[in-house]
């Protein structure tokens, strides 16, 4: 299988990086888009499943500083929670992609995508609760932020996800991940 | 979308022709500054140095205090959070979990001032400073990091191309949206249910546009010879002339007044 390079994989990163700043943009028209569809979680999760962990890590830390610095959006008193959440999601999502070989690539990405959405949140949760917020955020409060008001963004998440990856794949775009062996 | 207010005010002002490096250096010495001082007449010269600077920078004083009227909820949570939980034995009114204090409306408005302080400086900075000066002066400082084996060079480098492509990006979804306006979708319709649907569908074409501008870039540095090795040379060499040293000289003397005397 022919793997991306060094160079690919940092302009991918930085394509993902600039889309973490477009694609809350183009939410913009929605109302309260930001919590409820989540768009720059996109990319970073996308970047985590196609680069790997490192990537996605890095990813998840730039995105949302690049956009706080371009567009002050996010506001600065709510980057740091989001940087760690989003830098969990490219990193346990890179990891995951590693791991997880079941030889189906929408298998491979559920699994990896899954896991790395519940674990972003988790962490995030933990952080607002420990170090950001301490003791001013509840397990209901959490649990509405994360999952309640952001069903739609879920939702959203893993019915485009798969097929971005997929629609790449076929574009030539990424390597394929499990490539068709040519018959004679 | 190509209507959205991006930090960067374009001016040939002294503040923009200034180093990325020093006007970094003196974001972080006024937050400090910021964080140090306690009593009115330091905020007062906080404020005052703010007002000045963005004099300074031809910078409306709009742009530098705009975005505060979107965080009033937040700046109000803050003083309340302050206000009611701050010092429970000296309370002049206290109900159930909540104790009200002089001390904690001192130390909520206080925490309140800080905040809007740092956010306009931030608002400033990111006005005067071109996005592609920011990197470069956060590569400088992120340069120690390379001790612990973190690719300071690569992660400037990814934020350098990231900052180059949005410009890009926003004018290939912008295309996209008026091929999908010309087939009839009610971008601009009052229901919102219309609009997201509207959106819905431009995502994976500005995805697509994005990996394949993305892999010619790849393609035409591997294709020059791009590798990842120590001694490659920044194109334009930094220069730090003597504004920037008083620059960051100013910045120095707000933290030393902050913690001698405010």
């Amino acid at each position: 299988m022919m793997k991306l390079s060094y160079v690919k994989k940092a302009i991918l990163t930085a394509a993902c990086v600039a889309l973490c700043v477009v694609l809350p943009m183009a939410f913009h028209a929605i109302p309260n888009a930001g919590s409820i569809y989540c768009p720059m979680h996109i990319p970073v999760l996308l970047c985590g499943l196609i680069c790997g962990a490192p990537f996605g890590l890095l990813c998840g830390l730039l995105g949302p500083l690049a956009s706080a610095l371009i567009t002050q959006m996010p506001p600065m008193a709510y980057l740091p929670p989001m940087l760690v959440e989003l830098a969990v999601y490219g990193l346990v999502a890179g990891l995951l992609m590693g791991v997880i070989k079941t030889k189906h690539l929408y298998a491979d990405l559920y699994g990896s995508l899954v896991v790395a959405m519940v674990a972003g949140r988790i962490v995030a949760g933990a952080a607002k609760a420990l170090i950001f917020a301490p003791g001013k955020i509840t397990l209901a409060a959490w649990a509405g932020a994360y999952f309640v008001t952001a069903l739609p963004g879920i939702a959203l998440q893993l019915a485009l996800i798969p097929s971005i990856v997929v629609a790449l794949e076929k574009a030539k775009l990424i390597p394929a991940r499990y490539p068709k062996k040519k018959t004679a | 979308m190509n209507g959205y207010r991006m930090g960067y005010v374009e001016r040939s002002s002294i503040l923009h022709r200034l180093d990325g490096l020093s006007k970094l250096l003196f974001l972080l010495l006024y937050l400090a500054a910021v964080i140090i001082t306690e009593r009115v007449a330091g905020f007062l010269l906080l404020a005052a140095v703010l007002l000045l600077c963005a004099r300074l920078g031809e910078v409306p004083y709009r742009t530098v205090v705009g975005g505060l009227w979107q965080l009033r909820f937040f700046f109000l949570l803050i003083f309340l959070m302050n206000f009611s939980f701050f010092d429970a034995e000296h309370a002049f009114f206290s109900w159930w979990i909540f104790s009200f204090s002089r001390e904690g409306l001192f130390f909520g408005a206080k925490m309140v001032v800080r905040v809007i302080c740092a956010v306009a400086a931030g608002n400033l900075f990111t006005a005067v400073t071109t996005p592609v000066a920011m990197t470069g002066a956060m590569e400088t400082l992120l340069h120690p990091l390379q001790w612990i084996g973190v690719p300071t060079r690569d992660v400037a480098m990814i934020l350098g191309v990231a900052i180059q492509f949005v410009p890009l990006f926003l004018r290939e979804a912008d295309t996209i949206k008026m091929a999908q306006t010309a087939r009839g979708a009610p971008f601009t319709s009052r229901k919102l249910t219309e609009r997201i649907g509207c959106v819905l569908p431009l995502v994976i074409p500005v995805f697509l546009s994005a990996f394949k501008r993305a892999d010619e870039l790849a393609c035409a540095m591997e294709a020059r010879g791009y590798v990842r090795k120590k001694g490659r040379l920044p194109l334009r060499k930094r220069t730090f002339y003597k504004a920037d040293f008083l620059c960051v000289c100013g910045g120095a003397a707000l933290c030393i007044l902050a913690i001698l005397v405010f």
